[in-house]
């Protein structure tokens, strides 16, 4: 019987094991190794030397893309978080299931086009001949530079993640036991210590998931910073584009990779045990 | 008569246009235990949401200690509620779940605590103030959810189905609990239940409710023994009704005349299952009708046998193990039903 139950368990797993591991372990693996390659007359040797990992880790360039980059996806995690939250409020509490299904419906569609496309669009309502300025300098303001800054390039991870953080926040938030809210009230909490003391705790492992998820996108984003953000300064996806474009410098380009990676790791290890701290 | 804590004056309560409660009028005094007690969909936890502020009648007052609630906000009541799901926080470890209510209420930090583990020394819970929530067994939960609900020391409190998810044991445990508490503190319990043994077993007062509207108020005895309507003594105890028109101390029923002590005209009497006993040839004397033999239910102590009249009633008879052993019934044998004509109730038609 165990045996057999064993035999079943593996085969259920294959296929995600096989997956990872084509298409997620072999390539970050070969990734490590190719940090310790060389590049001789633009093209890559098979080699074991540290200068990749001293040259980009040595140069300012990089520090300043990656404190940009961190400081960037940790921005647009919190602001989307924060604006996603009356909208997930209102989608868990305030709709009926019909309405929120819809509306969680609306929120997908976005996905079905491309991202490009959705910067392209930006690109033209930021413009400074755009639909934008146009209603701002009908009451007498601007015309304002949008595009081509970090507030461009943070319209852009909004653009990306917003969607997702909501339908992360809304799932959490209808999950919430509806007698906890009302044991709040009836043991003297006013609406808004109920939305602080009860609501915010009881959803916390969607808003956090929902904010996880708003970081990785945005730190790893090159659309953004690329056609919004106007690529300077560099953020690390920037960085690895200058990198291989340069000199065919792709080992360089993975160092900044394995860097990204293990960013990327350590900060969502921490923010997922936050977010599951206490919980069984 | 002193003032009532709590007064229901024609309260009414409407979904679209499905009524949840009807018209209600009634008084809880202070110090009372009363339960509220009908199938569900009568309105009873409507009604004690109600009390609570957590739903607004949709027209008639409840008053509370002389004042009018109607408008007073749920967090501004002092009518804490125990749930049937015990609502208790989880991301809270036990002791802050009882301070919670006095943490609302603005009392300082050493001072909350200090009434917290008193209440929970008192529900037997000293030593699990730093648990979990979900490290603490079903009674024990229950228990930290009567402290959150009692450390405000509030003059009443409401209970919605508290025992109905607990094993058996432990509800007649808990009912003890509940009994001993409510006399300790001399405060006002309002029970909802739709448990017969629960209502009767600790309330001093029960309110039976159906579709809406009470049906009866009275103490246990009184409703079990003396029914005011139909619907009160089929949905309490196991009562059998005969119902027809009364003449000259008979009653003309559907299974047959039955010597009635009540005056004339139409009647129902009810003749409950443990005045019931059951014979083969018909008894010499006394009030009999025929029902064929249908099922029979241990309960316990005692069997209750179901047994259906010519006529499609079902009736009820309770029997000891010895008795039915002597009768052997088989499905669809005929019995004569007979019963003491001094014990049965009469109700009005």
């Amino acid at each position: 019987m165990t045996e057999r139950t064993s035999v079943y368990r593996i085969f259920w797993r294959l296929p995600l094991i096989l997956w990872q591991g084509a298409f997620f372990v072999v390539p970050v693996a070969f990734l490590a190794v190719m940090t310790f390659w060389l590049v001789k007359n633009y093209r890559m040797e098979p080699d074991f030397i540290l200068t990749n990992w001293e040259k980009t880790l040595g140069r300012g360039v990089f520090w300043d893309a990656y404190w940009l980059t961190l400081w960037r996806a940790a921005l647009a995690a919190v602001i989307a978080t924060a604006i996603a939250f009356p909208a997930a409020y209102t989608l868990a509490f305030r709709m009926s299931e019909r309405t929120r299904r819809f509306a969680l419906f609306c929120l997908i569609v976005p996905f079905f086009t491309s991202f490009l496309v959705r910067a392209y669009a930006w690109q033209v309502i930021l413009a400074e001949g755009g639909p934008v300025n146009a209603v701002l300098g009908s009451i007498g303001l601007g015309p304002y530079v949008m595009l081509n800054s970090g507030f461009g390039a943070m319209v852009g991870y909004l653009t990306l993640v917003l969607p997702l953080v909501v339908i992360f926040q809304t799932w959490g938030l209808s999950a919430i036991d509806r007698n906890l809210i009302e044991a709040a009230w009836n043991l003297g909490a006013t609406p808004l210590r109920t939305l602080v003391r009860v609501i915010l705790p009881a959803a916390r492992t969607g808003i956090f998931v929902g904010a996880i998820f708003a970081f990785i996108l945005t730190f790893g984003d090159f659309v953004s910073p690329f056609y919004l953000g106007g690529s300077k300064p560099p953020t690390l996806s920037i960085l690895i584009i200058d990198t291989t474009k340069s000199g065919q410098q792709w080992p360089r380009a993975a160092v900044v990779s394995m860097m990204m990676i293990l960013t990327l790791f350590l900060t969502s290890a921490a923010a997922l045990r936050i977010a599951y701290r206490g919980r069984g | 008569m002193t003032e009532p804590l709590v007064r229901f004056h024609e309260v009414k309560k409407r979904y679209g246009s499905a009524f949840a409660v009807k018209s209600l009028d009634l008084d809880i005094q202070r110090g009372e235990f009363v339960a509220l007690m009908g199938p569900s969909g009568c309105g009873k936890t409507t009604t004690l949401r109600m009390l609570a502020g957590l739903e607004q009648p949709t027209s008639g007052t409840i008053t509370i200690n002389g004042k009018v609630m109607n408008d007073v906000p749920a967090h501004q009541r002092d009518t804490p509620l125990v749930w049937q799901s015990l609502a208790l926080f989880p991301f809270l470890s036990v002791v802050e779940n009882v301070e919670f209510g006095l943490r609302m209420r603005g009392i300082d930090t050493a001072d909350r605590r200090e009434r917290a583990l008193k209440w929970l020394d008192r529900m037997g819970l000293a030593g699990f103030e730093a648990r979990r929530i979900d490290q603490l067994s079903g009674g024990q939960r229950q228990r930290v959810a009567l402290a959150r609900s009692l450390v405000t020391e509030p003059e009443m409190l409401l209970l919605d189905e508290p025992l109905s998810a607990l094993d058996a044991h432990l509800v007649i445990r808990m009912q003890g609990v509940l009994t001993k508490l409510q006399r300790e503190l001399g405060i006002t319990f309002v029970y909802v239940t739709h448990s017969q043994s629960e209502a009767f077993a600790m309330a001093d007062r029960v309110v039976i409710m159906g579709q809406g509207e009470i049906e009866q108020i009275g103490n246990p005895r009184e409703i079990f023994r003396a029914p005011k309507t139909r619907f009160v003594a089929e949905f309490v105890g196991r009562n059998n009704i005969l119902a027809g028109p009364v003449s000259g101390g008979v009653m003309t029923t559907a299974q047959g005349p039955v010597p009635v002590a009540t005056a004339d005209g139409p009647a129902q009497i009810v003749v409950a299952a443990d005045t019931v006993s059951l014979s083969r040839d018909r008894p010499a004397q006394g009030p009999a009708i025929q029902a064929a033999f249908l099922s029979e239910e241990f309960a316990g102590t005692v069997i209750i046998c179901y047994l259906e009249a010519a006529d499609g009633t079902e009736f009820k008879a309770q029997v000891t193990e010895a008795q039915l052993s002597a009768l052997q019934p088989e499905p669809g044998q005929p019995f004569w039903l007979t019963w003491d004509a001094s014990r049965v109730h009469v109700m009005k038609a």
